[in-house]
């Protein structure tokens, strides 16, 4: 059963802050995260989705420490990760592991694919010599590589083999989650299938927790149980995987599940988005998607609405379900 | 503590050696480059030369004025000697002569003999003098690209205002001063030559730091030590190998000019000695400026082509 | 056959590389009739973006080569022509749109002069005629403000917009022919979803012949008119695009389509197409396909299928299908 406490983000912010000027005068932040709160069960999978610069990935990434937060919580097991100091955080990062999107530059291309796998174990001191060689051989054979391989160098492989390459190194510690930032992206849609497959055979296998972040619907769609809609910086919308593909609720998500293209309905009604992604150093007042939201009301102009329970497990921020406002 | 420093080394070399199979691939790459190739021919020749050369040639310093002057092997001049007491010039005709192939020069002394210990002098100065430029330029680029901050700021300041000093006249002054040993020029040489390796290998750091391999050592918990030593420098390795052989000819050539100029060693005979005492007989014996002179022309041309061909071939984008 | 615009009949294009002849394009054939939007479709390495530069003959010279097949168009053979004739076609009769919007425009150059450059290399425009059709040209686009875009440079504005620039700078000289490489994959959904939109109206106001390549079926089934499947360096399967979504016959294609994560309605396994794509210098014996071809026959391994028409529409390169 889900018990949304492996993992637990309350109200995480990440700012980049721009200077400008010959005294780096301090004239704004990106907010990159702003006011981010959702959790994660044991072996639970739940997308994150959104466009290019919605935060997505620096979420990802400032989840592990890889970016430094600028405030708010991330409880993992009960535990405060900001608050760790460095020994505690590297014994952290034995339980969250990252993959990444692109399987060229995520492989230190002078090592060979046995010394990728195996260096999460050298970082932590763990098994002797004899025993990593048999730990590496494991690893590949479950994440179909044959262990003969294990001596070549990351060119000599596809591109899906050196995905599952990295799967393998974030396997090697027992990791109870696994942050999946765009893993199937940079890959041909044959092999996405393989590695998308895999992904959910060690899922079962190890019961592992994922957080999928991806921007192709159609993968979170396959693979969420839970999925999160992110619009610059903020979650915008929430819910079980068949609450939101059936009934999506919040503008935005409308307008993304109606660009997808697929050939099932060749000919629907489209929700074109006007307009750009706005930067995120300037986001519009109010609600940041109004300016490009087609059932834009005059609230929301104002004010930014506040991510509400709409129905049981169905969260979302919009002015358009606030009860409190459309009983005025 | 030695034991550990020893272990530390010993890990570092360890990563820091070339993988076989690695080294092989990057071979197969350089090896179609006909100009590459040829380049490292003539440069392996010279090493030998180097090497085994003075045992087999005559003493380059033993002063004979009776044969001074005579042309290479092939070639005949002539000659013209005045006697004062016949106040005559009699021109004779002088043949060179195999027991000495590439000739003489004013003192005598056997051109042979004198260039193969030039090509001693020229790569032993190439090597070593790099070699300290390199080590430097490479921790200071390094150290900053990863500290980042006032760190990066502070060596990148100092680079600049090391880079701002003429380079030869630096040279010139610290020759000066010290006295024309070749134990100092090649010292001077390497702490002045290091700016250009420092700036090209922090700018591939800070590239390289983003990469996504680097960040997923770190995820996977590796220290900023790890990071630099298993990751970033094995990586700019490659560059370091191009930086490094590009730069052996402009250190030669930085000898030879400083020979040339009078604050050589006298003590040890290189090509730029020889052309300094060549350039005066131009006229009656031009080979004694000819032969270093061709010498030093082939040995930049052979680094340079080697050099361009590891960056081509270490290059992934190149389609080779 | 007036309708046929241009006709690309056994083309290869082979590369010269060090380490060994890579046969990008190795035997392809297909038509481009007027007025419809063709799909070249597949994978990376199937030899579609070589292809395409075929047609303008826009890849590097050495090492590449176009060692037989014709490409004809408008009375010319286009893999014979002068370069003079190709430079007078390019970007004003067939026009290409790369994939990269980043590195297809110049950075230092405003929009508005790369456009007002296109056009004047092509038109006897003067400059304030050519500036007019330039803003003209960015408004269909739905750029807004377009009199302002053309003096920003291309940092200043988004992926999406720098995308909808380039098909405008396309279009400048009304080329009869347009070749979209992959112009949505690099994009969000929501700018992709424009970007289709925007290629539907090319179709429909200006009755554009369009070969559009890319390698996601569902774009293809949105936009395409017909499709030309393409693996190995040759084109394995073509047909109007409901006949390759509705009733593919070769093992590839139906493979591509069953492993789309939208295809089957269950979640689960997806259906995948074991092994990777083959190397362009190891190409295997026989079939390209047969190392990952679920219905493989002996015969796979040592011919090279035949092309059988199915129907008119309809022809695939399969051994399951003999002529």
């Amino acid at each position: 059963m889900l018990n949304h406490n492996l993992l637990q983000i309350k109200n995480l912010k990440k700012y980049y802050p721009v200077t400008a000027g010959f005294f780096s005068r301090h004239i704004g932040d990106i907010k990159a995260v702003d006011g981010v709160t959702f959790d994660i069960s044991e072996r639970e999978i739940i997308g994150l989705v959104g466009e290019s610069g919605c935060g997505k990935s620096t979420l990802g990434r400032t989840i592990p420490r890889l970016e430094e937060p600028t405030s708010g919580e991330i409880l993992y097991k009960g535990t405060d990760v900001t608050r760790l100091d460095n020994k505690e955080l590297r014994e952290l990062r034995r339980e969250i592991q990252i993959i990444f999107q692109d399987p060229d530059a995520s492989l230190d291309p002078r090592m060979t694919a046995g010394d990728s796998i195996c260096e999460p174990l050298i970082i932590h001191k763990i098994g002797t010599e004899r025993e990593r060689i048999d730990r590496i051989a494991e690893l590949m054979e479950q994440v179909g590589l044959e262990s003969g391989q294990a001596n070549l160098y990351p060119h000599e492989f596809s591109g899906g083999q050196k995905q599952r390459i990295g799967i393998a190194r974030a396997l090697a510690m027992n990791p109870k989650l696994i942050i999946a930032d765009e893993p199937v992206s940079a890959l041909d849609v044959s092999i996405q299938a393989q590695i998308l497959n895999l992904m959910m055979d060690i899922q079962e296998r190890f019961g592992l927790a994922y957080l999928l972040i991806a921007h192709d619907l159609s993968v979170i769609r396959h693979m969420a149980q839970r999925v999160t809609i992110m619009y610059l910086g903020k979650i915008v919308e929430l819910a079980n995987n068949k609450d939101l593909f059936e009934n999506p609720l919040h503008p935005y998500t409308e307008a993304l599940l109606s660009a997808v293209p697929s050939f099932k309905q060749k000919d629907k009604a489209r929700i074109l988005l006007h307009g750009d992604v706005p930067s995120p150093l300037n986001p519009p007042p109010g609600c940041h998607f109004h300016p490009r939201c087609h059932r834009v009301i005059p609230i929301c102009k104002q004010e930014e609405p506040e991510l509400a329970e709409i129905a049981e497990g169905h969260f979302v921020a919009c002015h358009l379900y606030n009860q409190t406002n459309q009983s005025e | 503590m030695t034991e550990m420093l020893r272990d530390k080394v010993r890990k570092i070399s360890q990563h820091l050696r070339p993988n076989t199979r690695l080294v092989n691939y990057y071979w197969q790459r350089t090896r179609r480059n006909k100009l590459a190739v040829s380049g490292l021919a003539f440069i392996i020749f010279l090493v030998v030369l180097a090497i085994i050369g003075p045992s087999f040639t005559l003493d380059p310093t033993a002063v004979n004025f009776e044969k001074k002057n005579m042309p290479p092997v092939g070639f005949t001049i002539e000659q013209s000697l005045y006697s004062i007491e016949t106040d005559e010039s009699t021109t004779k005709e002088i043949s060179g002569t195999w027991e000495h192939p590439l000739g003489t020069d004013s003192k005598g002394r056997d051109m042979l003999a004198m260039i193969v210990s030039g090509a001693r002098v020229s790569l032993l100065v190439g090597l070593i003098a790099t070699g300290i430029a390199i080590i430097l330029g490479t921790i200071i680029g390094v150290l900053s690209a990863y500290l980042g901050g006032w760190v990066d700021n502070a060596l990148m300041r100092f680079t600049d205002i090391m880079m701002t000093f003429p380079f030869f006249l630096l040279l010139v002054l610290i020759i000066f001063i010290f006295g024309p040993s070749l134990a100092f020029i090649v010292l001077a040489i390497g702490l002045t030559g290091w700016t250009g390796t420092a700036r090209l290998i922090r700018s591939e750091s800070l590239s390289l730091r983003t990469r996504e391999f680097i960040v997923a050592a770190k995820a996977l918990g590796a220290s900023d030590n790890r990071v630099i030593f298993r990751h970033l420098i094995p990586n700019v390795m490659s560059l370091i190998i191009v930086m490094a052989t590009l730069s052996i000819p402009g250190v030669i050539l930085a000898e030879a000019a400083l020979s040339f100029i009078g604050l050589g060693d006298p003590t040890v005979p290189s090509w730029g000695i020889i052309l300094e005492a060549g350039q005066h007989s131009l006229n009656t014996a031009w080979w004694v400026a000819v032969e270093p002179g061709v010498m030093l022309f082939l040995t930049v041309l052979a680094f340079n082509f080697l050099g361009d061909g590891l960056r081509d071939a270490f290059d992934p984008k190149s389609n080779i | 056959m007036d309708n046929i615009i241009l006709k690309v009949s056994n083309l290869k294009t082979y590369f010269f590389t060090g380490r060994g002849i890579v046969k990008a394009v190795d035997g392809v054939d297909f038509e481009l009739r007027r007025g419809e939007c063709l799909c070249l479709v597949g994978e990376s390495g199937c030899g579609k973006t070589v292809t395409a530069l075929s047609i303008l003959r826009l890849f590097d010279s050495p090492p590449g080569k176009i060692v037989d097949g014709q490409i004809s168009y408008d009375g010319l053979n286009l893999t014979k022509c002068s370069s003079k004739q190709l430079r007078q076609i390019r970007g004003k009769d067939i026009a290409i749109v790369f994939q990269e919007a980043q590195s297809a425009l110049n950075p230092v150059l405003t929009i508005g002069d790369q456009i007002i450059e296109q056009i004047k290399n092509h038109l006897p425009l003067d400059d304030s005629k050519a500036r007019h059709r330039a803003i003209t040209l960015l408004s269909e686009m739905g750029i807004p403000s377009a009199e302002r875009v053309m003096s920003y440079y291309p940092h200043q504005l988004s992926g999406g917009m720098k995308q909808r620039v380039l098909i405008a700078i396309s279009l400048s000289c009304d080329p009869q022919i347009l070749i979209a490489d992959e112009p949505t994959t690099a994009v969000d959904v929501t700018i992709k979803a424009q970007i289709l939109d925007i290629f539907r109206e090319l179709k429909a106001s200006r009755q554009m012949s369009t070969i559009f390549i890319t390698h996601d079926l569902a774009v293809v089934a949105e936009i395409g008119d017909r499709a030309v499947v393409m693996y190995g360096g040759k084109d394995v399967e073509t047909a109007s695009v409901s006949e390759i979504i509705g009733n593919p016959k070769h093992p590839y294609t139906s493979g591509l389509i069953e492993c789309l994560p939208g295809a089957s309605n269950s979640t689960g396994r997806l259906v995948s197409i074991p092994g990777t794509t083959p190397n362009p210098t190891e190409m295997p014996q026989g079939c390209a396909f047969h190392p990952r071809c679920p219905k493989a026959m002996k015969i796979c391994s040592q011919k090279e299928p035949p092309e059988t028409t199915i129907s008119k529409e309809h022809k695939v390169s399969c051994h399951l299908y003999p002529c």
